[in-house]
């Protein structure tokens, strides 16, 4: 009975903010929904003040959040879950070992040589992923230097820190080339010269489109309802999945081939004489 | 800058995802790889412990294999010995009551011997002494046949034995 009543206060409560929104209506548009998209893009009217020492994108300020949250969750697992741990896991001890131990995992299986730095970028580029991707739902408020509202992005919606991330990516795999095999690994790292920009820019593409169907949909009040939990939710939390494990098997694959030591080269068998035959 | 591209705000992202990383590393993820790896070792350590005991044991079993094949062997060894030995006592013994029989054999045979001889003798002594009574006889009735006389006694004639 008591499933059956939460749904119905649900749906009722759902009814009435419906009713209300539509009665109440838009204040209206500041802006075209062509500029609101472009201005997602390009971020050139919504920038915020950094701590009135420059204006930056929402993304850089998403950033600076999502890595205090993720530190902070951090440190409240450093100290009250850690110490707890148990050789039987119980189920958060569970989800921790496996959401390091996936990533760990995946640095030796595609890295056998040298895999303990990789283990450690690989764990912290897909938690800033997954989580970043993730943070677009949360809602969080800022103002802009024009003194105008916006909900903070997905950081890696923003182009600087999608070439950030992605450059990131290729100094760690350069620098699995340069420790695994000198100069040749630098070779074979700058051989795939167009690693950054495929990274960066994919991100760039997969973030800024989850924001631009995100600014559409929101941009109409009558698209709002319902619809959301479908777009904003599921389609969000999809491409946080895909993009955290694209970024991470690509560095992981990356980084394996490059810092593959060399093998000893075989000495050809010589060739018959003229006279053995 | 194109797309808005700002060098600086690179950099700070940069600064950004370094103070993540060591966060995450001192606060996470060396205390949880730490931990897997004490795990690891203390089951490996277990595992190595649980092995030894089965060699151990492995050992103690083939010891005490090998020491029931050697008394079954030594079991079988006495057994044979013993066999051997019965059938040589068996043969010794036969050989003897062959030659214990042969020697009754050859006394009674000495025996019935003797027996016959004296049986001859005493009826040749027995017959001469009845010759020599019949002579003795027919010298007393001359008008008699002496061999028709002779041919009565030899054959009983109690009459004359008896008179």
């Amino acid at each position: 009975m008591k499933p059956k009543k939460g749904l119905a206060l649900c749906l009722a409560v759902a009814a009435v903010l419906l009713i209300a929104a539509l009665l109440t209506g838009s204040p209206g548009r500041a802006e075209s929904v062509q500029e609101a998209m472009r201005d997602a893009v390009l971020h050139g009217t919504g920038q915020i003040s950094l701590l009135h020492l420059k204006n930056a994108n929402p993304g850089l300020i998403s950033a600076l959040l999502v890595t205090a949250l993720l530190l902070g969750m951090a440190a409240l697992l450093r100290v009250f879950v850690i110490p707890r741990f148990q050789y039987v896991p119980g189920r958060l001890q569970l989800v921790i070992e496996e959401a390091v131990g996936l990533f760990q995992r995946m640095a030796r299986t595609n890295s056998p040589h040298r895999n303990r730095f990789l283990g450690l970028y690989l764990f912290t580029a897909a938690s800033y992923v997954f989580v970043g991707t993730l943070f677009e739902l949360l809602g969080f408020q800022a103002v802009t230097v024009h003194g105008r509202p916006i909900t903070l992005p997905a950081p890696l919606s923003d182009v600087n820190a999608a070439i950030a991330l992605g450059c990131l990516s290729y100094l760690v795999i350069l620098s699995g080339g340069i420790a695994g095999s000198g100069a040749r690994g630098v070779g074979r790292t700058l051989k795939e010269f167009s690693l950054p920009i495929s990274m960066s820019f994919r991100l760039f593409g997969a973030l800024l489109s989850g924001l631009l169907v995100t600014e559409l949909v929101y941009y109409y009040i009558s698209l709002s309802f319902l619809l959301p939990v479908v777009v904003g939710v599921l389609f969000t939390l999809l491409h946080a999945l895909i993009q955290t494990y694209v970024l991470t098997m690509l560095t992981a694959l990356y980084y394996g081939e490059v810092s593959e030591p060399d093998q000893p080269k075989q000495k050809k068998k010589a060739a018959p004489s003229a006279a053995q035959i | 800058m194109p797309l808005n591209i700002d060098w600086q705000q690179i950099l700070l992202h940069w600064m950004n995802l370094a103070i993540l990383a060591g966060g995450l590393y001192f606060l996470l993820y060396k205390p949880v790889t730490q931990f897997m790896a004490k795990r690891e070792e203390h089951y490996r350590t277990l595992e190595e412990a649980a092995a030894q005991k089965r060699a151990e044991a492995e050992a103690l079993r083939q010891q005490y294999q090998a020491q029931l094949a050697a008394a079954e062997e030594e079991l079988h060894r006495r057994r044979t010995q013993a066999e051997e030995q019965t059938a040589a006592q068996t043969a010794e013994q036969l050989t003897a009551a062959r030659e214990e029989a042969r020697r009754i054999v050859s006394q009674a045979r000495a025996d019935a011997e003797q027996v016959r001889s004296q049986t001859r003798l005493s009826a040749q002594r027995e017959l001469r002494e009845l010759a020599a009574e019949a002579a003795k006889k027919l010298a007393a009735q001359p008008d008699e046949d002496p061999f028709e006389t002779f041919l009565t006694l030899s054959e009983g004639g109690g009459d004359h034995a008896g008179q």
